[in-house]
């Protein structure tokens, strides 16, 4: 080994960090590697001792819950850090947040085990909160998006395109839960859902059907990220939160923290 | 009309950022901006093109942090809405905004546009309309904006004049805080537009183009040539603004952080100022003069400090030549060393013809090599001493050689076609040259790496500039360029030898736009009625277009391109100037013609360009170079 290539740090001498933050406002414009990259920027201004991955062409090593599309906010999304001293939880997330932009800004952090899973395998379950606005002259209040979701769900699978690729989404297996409520002008639809290596539900694909069902159209549905649709003049997601399943079912956060613990989601279908 | 309202009109543009491409241009809210929510004076700096393309721009960068430092002034940028959203936006009825503010750019009292090449021509228009200010500045009334403009291409402003107030020629750091101060006092005296803008042409380096006006005949080109009207009290032969203590300045000139992955992402860091090398066909080349370095100490804290601030995992050591920084070799030594096990890398934008750029590329390279890039800019020895490319077959044999032998497998060549006095033969050599380096490559490296090498040929077409040797050439004939272009790709031996060329089409029009005068300014607007925009970007070029609005002004653009000016003619960029001599440019436009070579004055003496004298400045080395 020549002098100027430092020794890599045993595996076990470093440190997970996890880190919780938020995705808001016009933030949530930003696309998934636009967010990835801009949390590179945050950490290495926070100067934090990140570790960093051998070989041709080194980089930080970060891991992240899986991708959120453009204009979907969230309250709840997580970052793994690797560092290579321990800086206290309360010190590195201080040192993050006076370095990121208030939209993305973390609010929690805490070391966990440097060998677990990454994110993207420990969280099975997302929640979602969906606020629809009628378009003029559309019957589209609670009861009647109540029935449209009833009909999409009796069909158990949603066909759509993304690319060139003729796609099904299964809503058997990822829709858990969904409620329905009225609120003023707009319909308030939470959804909890199941994510694992087989893929998970994206609720545009959700909405457009929905949209499909309302209008009785059969127009094919296209994966392109936000949607264009004619029973709403307007929707938001929002993602409010990421659980980890045990073999019982109990649900905690990626921290450990029992129960769904951003946003107030009433599961009730 | 009243002044358009500065306020916050996010909430109109966002319901269409879900139907455009890559929304993160228009959402703001970057790490590091700095402007005001309170301000006397507002300005407002527009790239124009896309945010991605335009967020790199040091001017820019320079420009703002300078403005935001002052008291009482804030500056915030835009950028022009790619064609997408510049339809939804009209479409909807939002005008332009801010980015910063999301205000119409209309309410702004300062609108300043960065003037980076010709091509950006019809975009000032499709700016100025969609931020629903009059396109023409004779059409603006007391509320409208002072619409400026500044940058690298200000150097034949005509064809641009009836669209811009005033252009600020030359460096702007020290400019265009007078231009505003000027404005705010003058504004708040009371003063009309007219005498706000006589005010403004008060302050050096500033050309108004409504206080001057064209004249034909006696002796000019068929485009005239511009004078102060009868009773003006402005210059004839508006001087460039020069930093005259560039080593003042601070280094550290970026301070956003963009959101969007950039093709140049990076930190940059302006190590020196200005080249003298003197090739005959290259504008920057005298329009930046005279060479400034800054000291090592002045780049190394000017990283550290810039990599903090900003999080980049890369610098790049920018200039027209930064290997020619006399302290070169100590920079590169002192940053690696400081940024060592940190992950972030040094580059330096372009290499030295010769052994020594070789050696800086490896400084920055570590285990990384991609590609390497070398300018020679002419096939023959002949045709590079036309040009005053100082750079001899064995400079490159040597600097190859050497490339080839530290790793690097790839090696890109630029060249320019049509250049002055260039037959057949010179066209030939491109191709010889491109063979035998890569016969090079191939013995020099072991014998697992020779199919690996490859050499990529990049050739232009030459557009003469104003105030350079060459600017009073005619382009190349349109069909000779094809001609030739065809020649080369025949020439070439080796199948590992790739050759890429310029548009012939989008080089015309560069051409028309280098060379006209104030009579570009009809066929750009016509060409912009008829639907361009973002001519720079070839999938939006319509070379028809730019054809249809010509044939209506009885312009014929071949001959335009075409026809050489005479060396004692009037030509229509002489009232402004970077300072160089007239005698010294027909100098060297007759030594080109002999093949004669000159020297750079910053490795030999004064080679007599005038500029040091004409704006009482001097090249500032930090030591010598070699």
């Amino acid at each position: 080994m020549t002098p100027s290539s430092p020794a890599q740090p045993l595996e076990q001498t470093l440190f997970r960090l996890r880190v919780r933050y938020a995705k808001r406002g016009r933030l949530a414009y930003l696309g998934h590697l636009e967010v990835i990259h801009t949390i590179d920027r945050a950490i290495r201004r926070a100067g934090l001792p990140f570790a960093v991955t051998q070989g041709f062409s080194p980089h930080m090593r970060v891991g992240f819950s899986s991708a959120l599309p453009v204009g979907t906010s969230s309250s709840c999304e997580w970052f793994d850090l690797f560092l290579t001293e321990l800086v206290p939880a309360p010190e590195a997330l201080e040192r993050l947040k006076r370095a990121t932009a208030a939209d993305l800004a973390p609010d929690q952090a805490g070391y966990v085990e440097v060998r677990r899973l990454a994110l993207t395998a420990e969280i099975g379950r997302i929640g979602y909160r969906v606020e629809l606005l009628a378009a003029p002259g559309v019957a589209a209040d609670a009861p009647a998006i109540s029935s449209a979701l009833e009909e999409v769900r009796a069909a158990g699978a949603i066909p759509y395109r993304r690319g060139k690729k003729e796609k099904v989404l299964d809503l058997d297996r990822s829709l858990a839960a969904a409620a329905v409520a009225q609120a003023g002008a707009a319909v308030v639809l939470d959804l909890d859902t199941r994510a694992d290596n087989d893929g998970s539900l994206r609720p545009e694909i959700l909405i457009a059907a929905l949209d499909r069902s309302l209008r009785g159209s059969d127009e094919p549905i296209v994966s392109t990220g936000i949607q264009d649709l004619a029973a709403f003049e307007r929707y938001r997601v929002e993602r409010t939160f990421q659980g980890i399943e045990d073999d019982a079912g109990a649900l905690t956060d990626p921290l450990g923290a029992p129960g769904p613990t951003c946003g107030e989601v009433v599961i009730a279908s | 009309m009243t002044r358009a309202v500065y306020r916050d009109r996010f909430d109109e543009i966002e319901p269409l950022l879900g139907r455009v491409e890559k929304p993160s241009r228009y959402i703001d809210h970057e790490w590091g901006t700095a402007s005001k929510a309170e301000a006397s004076l507002r300005c407002c700096l527009i790239y124009p093109d896309v945010y991605e393309v335009g967020l790199p721009n040091q001017g820019i960068a320079i420009l703002y942090r300078i403005l935001n430092a002052q008291e009482g002034i804030s500056c915030e940028r835009g950028y022009l809405p790619w064609v997408d959203m510049a339809d939804e936006m009209r479409a909807a009825g939002v005008p332009l905004l801010s980015l910063e503010g999301a205000a119409p750019v209309a309410s702004f009292d300062i609108v300043g546009f960065h003037i980076p090449h010709e091509m950006a021509a019809t975009n000032y228009l499709e700016a100025l309309d969609l931020a629903d200010i009059p396109l023409h500045a004779s059409d603006r009334g007391e509320d409208d904006p002072i619409v400026i403009a500044g940058g690298p291409s200000v150097y034949n402003p005509e064809p641009l004049a009836p669209f811009i107030d005033a252009f600020l020629i030359g460096e702007g750091e020290e400019s265009i805080v007078e231009v505003c101060r000027a404005h705010e006092r003058l504004r708040d005296a009371g003063a009309s537009r007219e005498e706000i803008l006589r005010g403004l042409a008060r302050v050096s380096g500033t050309y108004v183009p409504a206080l001057y006006e064209v004249r034909h005949g006696e002796g000019a080109t068929e485009h005239g040539y511009t004078v102060p009207r009868a009773g003006e009290d402005v210059p004839a032969r508006v001087l460039k603004r020069v930093v005259a203590d560039f080593g003042a300045t601070d280094a550290l000139t970026q301070s956003i952080v963009p959101y969007a992955q950039l093709v140049h992402d990076r930190l940059s860091i302006e190590v020196l100022r200005g080249c003298a090398r003197g090739c005959r066909f290259c504008q920057a080349g005298i329009t930046y003069r005279p060479v400034r370095e800054r000291t090592p100490d002045q780049v190394v804290s000017a990283v550290a400090r810039g990599l903090a601030e900003t999080g980049y995992d890369e610098v790049s050591l920018t200039s027209l030549s930064t290997t020619d920084h006399s302290r070169c070799r100590q920079i590169l030594r002192r940053l690696n060393r400081g940024l060592e096990g940190t992950g972030a890398s040094v580059s330096i934008p372009s290499q030295r013809l010769d052994s020594f750029g070789v050696d800086m590329a490896l400084e920055v390279a570590g285990d990384k090599k991609g590609g390497l890039t070398f300018a020679p800019e002419a096939g023959s020895q002949r045709l590079r001493d036309v040009i005053n490319k100082n750079v001899t077959e064995e400079d490159l044999d040597r600097a190859a050689k050497a490339a080839f032998e530290a790793g690097w497998n790839r090696m890109k060549l630029y060249f320019m076609m049509g250049l002055p006095g260039e037959t057949d033969e010179d066209v030939v050599a491109i191709a010889r040259l491109a063979d035998h380096v890569l016969e090079l490559g191939r013995s020099v490296v072991p014998r697992a790496r020779r199919g690996s090498i490859s050499v990529s040929v990049s050739v232009s077409v030459f557009i003469p500039k104003s105030h350079t040797p060459f600017q009073w050439c005619a382009q190349l004939d349109y069909d000779e360029v094809r001609r030739r272009q065809k020649l080369l790709v025949s020439s070439v031996e080796n199948r590992a030898v790739r050759v890429h060329y310029h548009d012939a089409s989008t080089s015309l029009i560069e051409a028309v736009l280098s060379r006209m005068g104030r009579d570009a300014a009809p066929l750009i607007e016509g060409a912009w009625r008829r639907g361009q925009r973002f001519d720079a970007w070839s999938e939006q070029f319509s070379l028809e277009r730019w054809e249809e609005a010509a044939a209506e002004l009885g312009l014929d653009l071949i001959k335009i391109a075409h026809t050489p000016y005479e060396l004692d003619a009037r030509l229509p960029w002489e009232h402004v100037s970077p300072g160089v001599s007239a005698g010294f440019l027909k100098r060297e436009y007759r030594r080109a013609l002999e093949g004669k070579t000159t020297a750079d004055c910053t490795f030999t003496s004064c080679t007599g360009c005038g500029i040091c004298q004409a704006l009482f400045v001097d090249n500032v080395l930090v030591g010598d170079r070699a």
